[in-house]
């Protein structure tokens, strides 16, 4: 039996014995936290199937305001301090009808140590990231965020406008020491539509665009691939780590409606 | 929504030392209640009020639902809507967190709402109630929503004297509360017309 199955063995055992003695068994744990537990299980095992997730709070640590000002576009920073043990990692959100914010595969040319995105936030949540290491293990942190409403919070402007420049990107390089990685922003013009945004006036619904597929590379190595879904903030920026090999830095991405753009960045030379 | 709140927050203050006078007529503070039901966009900033209910906030919800007269919660906030283009591969999962113990009849409060549709709201509130006609009954769903406005107000003209119009919705709850995920009324579910994306 897999550390995965026997918690949820155990959360079913917890479960059942519950529902027959009521909740005095409930103690320690209220409602609201068994609930997100069991939550959770049901997400971790849709995603990871029956893969055994260790807690952990020196792999990965997600960082996000306790309450977020802007349920529509809540900052996340996503910290992991031993890089090159680092091989993916995925952002669940786990009240958003849509959980599975994105997943961010590292390829040769990344430095994961640190990885920021905005997300959506439908309901006061906890937040899952969670690593996959080189050897194929899989390690879970946890962050609960008080946000609600981002997932249908309209954009406030028409959806042409919203469109506008679609596919436009714009990277912003730190300085950099020669031979270290170079950090980088990447801002992406998309309205990323969640597909749960009404129009006031018409009360029809904005159909949902939104990037799904993005790869950057630094030359012919892949710095990171992510796939993407609905619970990212529209005109999506992402700051990231790499490591350059003196060539130009590609970005290519595609959205679920058949959108695609590429784009490419010459970082500066690094100051001696 | 928080930003919203914010900016409620801050025009109620403006209000408090006096500047009611100046504000404009859609502003958080100076919204008049309709004439009837409200057939507007349904996220918007609401009435202070609702006449012939009680407006209260969650310390009052509190209260009420710890007193010996337990109240009928009313929920009847709009469900997550899938896209209708949403990837077949994709996770989704929708949850309703809500107040608990909280009756679900998602979009009660639309204006328009089908005949059948309202029918059943009545039956469910007159089988909810016990057809006591002063138990206390709360409707809500979010903060900034007018859905719990029109169905506390159908209750009202119905001739329910306990109406209470719980504004702050499940954002005003959670803040000092606990919630429970909450699955649509059965009744209610059963009744529904299919619709796209459900």
């Amino acid at each position: 039996m897999t550390l995965k199955t026997a918690h949820t063995a155990v959360l079913a055992l917890i479960l059942a014995t519950s529902a027959l003695a009521g909740p005095a068994l409930a103690a320690g744990a209220s409602d609201t936290e068994q609930e997100r537990t069991a939550r959770w299980q049901e997400i971790a095992k849709s995603i990871f199937g029956d893969r055994a997730i260790e807690t952990t709070d020196s792999l990965v640590k997600i960082d996000a305001p306790a309450r977020a000002l802007d349920a529509a576009l809540v900052p996340i920073t996503l910290t992991m301090p031993e890089p090159s043990r680092i091989k993916a990692v995925s952002l669940v959100i786990d009240d958003n009808p849509a959980p599975y914010a994105a997943k961010f595969e590292f390829g040769p040319a990344a430095d994961p140590a640190e990885l920021k995105l905005r997300v959506r936030v439908n309901n006061y949540t906890d937040m899952h990231a969670v690593v996959e290491t080189q050897d194929g293990k899989l390690y879970e942190a946890k962050q609960f965020v008080k946000a609600s409403g981002g997932c249908s919070a309209p954009m406030g402007m028409s959806d042409e406008e919203a469109m506008k420049g679609m596919g436009d990107m714009r990277v912003k390089f730190a300085e950099t020491a020669a031979g270290k990685p170079v950090e980088a922003t990447l801002m992406i013009r998309h309205p990323n539509f969640s597909g749960m945004q009404m129009n006031q006036v018409t009360r029809d619904y904005t159909p949902a665009r939104y990037i799904d597929k993005l790869t950057v590379s630094a030359g012919d190595k892949t710095v990171f691939t992510m796939t993407g879904d609905i619970s990212i903030s529209s005109n999506p920026v992402i700051n990231f780590a790499f490591k350059p090999d003196g060539k130009p830095l590609r970005v290519a991405a595609s959205d679920n409606a058949g959108g695609s753009w590429q784009h490419s960045f010459t970082p500066p030379s690094p100051t001696n | 929504m928080a930003r919203l709140i914010l900016i409620g927050r801050l025009a109620a203050a403006l209000a408090a030392i006096g500047c009611l006078a100046a504000a404009p007529a859609d502003s958080p503070v100076n919204v008049p209640e309709p004439e009837g039901l409200y057939a507007g966009p349904p996220k918007g900033y609401t009435p202070r009020t609702l006449a012939g209910a009680a407006v209260i906030d969650a310390e009052k919800l509190a209260a009420l639902m710890a007193g010996p007269d337990k109240p009928v919660l009313i929920d009847v906030a709009a469900p997550d809507r899938k896209p209708s283009n949403f990837p077949a591969g994709r996770l989704w999962l929708p949850v309703h967190p809500s107040i608990p113990g909280s009756v679900w009849m998602p979009e009660a409060g639309a204006e328009p709402l089908a005949p059948g549709r309202e029918r059943l709201f009545y039956a469910r509130v007159a089988e909810l109630t016990g057809g006591d006609p002063a138990k206390p009954v709360v409707v809500f769903c979010h903060v900034e929503c007018w859905g719990s406005w029109n169905a506390a107000k159908r209750l009202v003209r119905k001739g329910y004297t306990g109406v209470r119009w719980f504004p702050e919705g499940v954002e005003g709850w959670q803040e000092t509360h606990e919630t429970m995920a909450l699955r649509e009324d059965p009744a209610w579910k059963a009744a529904a017309e299919p619709q796209a994306g459900r």
